[in-house]
């Protein structure tokens, strides 16, 4: 995957624009930190066309866009009926920068303690730090090394031991303009026992890149519900990373609705640390159009007596494409483990297309692991069915798709994140599905 | 006037003609059963009624309350008080039955210019309904058919007849996979239909759903054609007789 010849590789202008900031802006463990990833992104390299883990994701497009930094100083307006519809305190990102003045943090959960770069501590710091050295991994994440090494801000969420918070905590990422490129970093980390959840929902306007990175932990007995709408515009392009870590008794419950982007990837890498844990990553992706939405997952067992779930669906309306990759490790220590995964998807045209690559890797005798993967339409007979109650065919058409894609959206255990969800998925469908399509 | 009119009906199915020059009139308030062998178009004539994809009228036409019924979509002449009770109820996963019966009850509304239906008042009205086919409301809260018995299912189909009160309910094959006692429930269901403007069209292979529901007319239906017609009687004959004095008339 190495590509020698840094100079020619996509971003290199970027990360010189972002690396020749006044160094009287930046503290210099953050140029430091940045001057590092620069480094490692020129050694692992813009993924090559036949790499396997980018096969079905053609970077081409996003490798010929014209970019450069977005200014966190923006003022844009939040596109209010884009975002998860939710109560509770909202931290708003422009540009990848915390905005505090256009975040409403007055009533942000006794025991998280909220950071910024100027506030972050050495931990803080070795955690930015230690993503880089993930990056030389085999499957390379040449975009965590980009993100690391423009960024210039980041939002560090950290719940102390125990607490239990009754709202979930609303990040709000906002990307302003054409031709911007920004790297929103997050860190989530849910102390020892603590009961919390946080929602990701990013949005914009124009035609800009986002590379976004969450960097999460769930201490030991934690639960942490993580969820995250991906509903950019169809300009954009969106590629983004987040890693996990689950200790022993833990819970991580995920849901990304990936509805948004002319381009997409959310992908999700997860460490299982401890037993007795449940890393739950479930999904929905609804595209139309030209829309690509890639979702590609891998799951680490590296402890024994623990469950891993896995539910994705997709809607593909136009000349969508969407792509799952899925891989659960199981390592030999990793008795007992149990792991389930299954991505399915509905075609609404002929012109949309799913690729579905499902992978297990088990090196322990004494496991459960499974996978699969569907791929159908509309049902004509159920159609006509509800035809002949009186329905017509394009709300039937609706009832029946909306139906489909609450069942994975049922996955979420958070009730009101739930149906919140189910709520932009019924906008989707209302704005994409209103045409008699076949 | 006829409420249903069907004048020299020609359809075919997969490039087969099946039906073969129908002539059936029903008057409001009428009961008509259809009987037939296995393949002699019963179940077509459904479908060609109810609108389905894949049959093709080729000749002749369906005129129900003085409107042309194949001008119309399969939505449209629910909506107009067409009314087809499937031989095999589709099931349809992770719709509630409760809202799937509110969808087609607003959606006649909607066609009839009416506001929607209060929730309150459409939730108590669909209770009682189920309760006299002695359906729970847990069979409410259920997605439409699935995991459903072959009675239930049945009985599902009873109920949202019952709902959306058809002038002429198509009932295909209603009894088949019914025991006694089901079939006594699903009889009662639609005996409590039946009044003097709403009529309906029984398909049955057997003659015992008749014993339950008294039929005003029998019609014996081969090579997608009407072979004879006449009163309830004609069905003990068949019954007794079989079709084989039927089909071996070929058009």
């Amino acid at each position: 995957m190495a590509n020698n010849d840094a100079k020619s590789q996509p971003f290199t202008a970027l990360i010189e624009e972002a690396t020749s900031r006044a160094p009287e802006n930046t503290p210099s463990w953050l140029a430091e930190l940045n001057m590092q990833a620069a480094k490692r992104y020129a050694q692992v390299g813009w993924p090559h066309a036949r790499a396997e883990y980018w096969k079905y994701t053609n970077l081409n497009k996003l490798a010929a866009g014209a970019f450069a930094l977005g200014d966190p100083a923006a003022l844009a307006a939040v596109p209010r009926e884009r975002i998860l519809p939710l109560d509770g305190p909202q931290l708003l990102l422009v540009n990848g920068a915390f905005r505090s003045d256009l975040s409403d943090i007055s009533d942000l959960p006794d025991g998280l303690s909220l950071r910024n770069l100027a506030e972050t501590t050495e931990q803080d710091r070795a955690i930015l730090g230690a993503l880089i050295e993930e990056t030389i991994s085999a499957d390379g994440l040449p975009f965590a090394a980009v993100n690391t090494a423009v960024l210039t801000d980041v939002l560090i969420l950290e719940f102390a031991p125990g607490i239990a918070t009754e709202r979930p905590v609303h990040v709000i990422s906002l990307g302003g303009g054409d031709g911007a490129a920004f790297a929103p970093r997050l860190v989530i980390r849910a102390g020892d026992g603590a009961v919390v959840d946080v929602v990701e929902s990013h949005v914009g306007t124009g035609g800009y890149f986002a590379d976004v990175v969450t960097q999460v932990s769930v201490a030991r007995d934690a639960r942490l519900g993580h969820y995250k709408m991906q509903n950019e515009t169809l300009d954009a392009f969106h590629i983004a990373l987040t890693t996990t870590e689950v200790a022993e008794g833990a819970v991580y419950d995920s849901f990304v609705l990936s509805t948004g982007a002319r381009m997409a990837r959310n992908e999700i890498r997860g460490t299982i640390t401890g037993g007795k844990a449940e890393y739950r990553i479930n999904g929905a992706y609804m595209g139309n159009g030209e829309q690509h939405l890639d979702n590609t997952t891998f799951v680490d067992h590296a402890a024994a007596g623990s469950r891993s779930r896995e539910i994705y669906k997709g809607v593909l309306a136009g000349a969508s494409r969407g792509v799952f990759q899925g891989k659960i490790l199981v390592r030999p220590d990793a008795q007992q483990s149990d792991g389930f995964q299954m991505n399915r998807a509905m075609l609404l045209s002929n012109k949309a297309e799913v690729d579905s690559k499902p992978e297990l890797e088990i090196y322990a005798d004494d496991v459960r692991c499974s996978h699969g993967a569907t791929v159908g339409e509309l049902e004509e007979e159920q159609l006509f069915y509800l035809q002949t109650r009186g329905i017509e065919r394009n709300l039937a058409r609706r009832l029946l798709v909306s139906a489909y894609i609450d069942e994975a959206i049922d996955e979420v255990q958070n009730p009101a994140v739930k149906e919140a969800f189910k709520q932009m998925a019924a906008y989707w469908l209302s704005e994409n599905l209103t045409r008699n399509i076949r | 006037m006829f409420l249903l009119q069907i004048e020299n009906l020609h359809a075919t199915a997969g490039g087969q003609e099946v039906l073969r020059g129908i002539d059936l009139e029903i008057g409001p308030g009428e009961v008509h059963a259809i009987m037939g062998p296995n393949g002699s178009g019963k179940s077509t004539l459904s479908y060609v009624l109810s609108g389905r994809e894949g049959y093709e009228v080729t000749e002749g036409s369906v005129t129900f309350q003085g409107k042309d019924l194949l001008d119309m979509e399969a939505n449209e002449r629910a909506n107009e008080g067409v009314f087809l009770a499937f031989q095999y109820p589709v099931e349809i996963p992770g719709v509630a039955g409760m809202t799937f019966l509110k969808e087609a009850f607003n959606a006649k509304l909607r066609y009839s210019g009416e506001p929607e239906a209060n929730a309150m008042e459409f939730l108590k009205m669909v209770r009682e309904k189920a309760k006299a086919l002695s359906m729970s409301d847990e069979m409410l809260r259920r997605p439409v058919n699935v995991g459903f018995s072959g009675g239930e299912k049945k009985r599902n189909e009873i109920l949202q007849m019952a709902v959306l009160e058809p002038m002429l309910s198509v009932l295909d094959e209603t009894d088949s996979g019914l025991d006694i006692d089901a079939l006594k429930v699903v009889s009662d269901g639609i005996n409590a239909l039946r009044s003097p403007d709403r009529s309906m069209l029984l398909i049955t292979h057997y003659q015992r759903l008749l014993n339950h529901i008294e039929p005003d007319y029998v019609h014996v239906l081969a090579n997608g054609r009407i072979q004879c017609s006449g009163s309830k009687e004609l069905a003990l004959e068949l019954e007794a007789n079989g079709y084989s004095g039927f089909e071996g008339e070929a058009a």
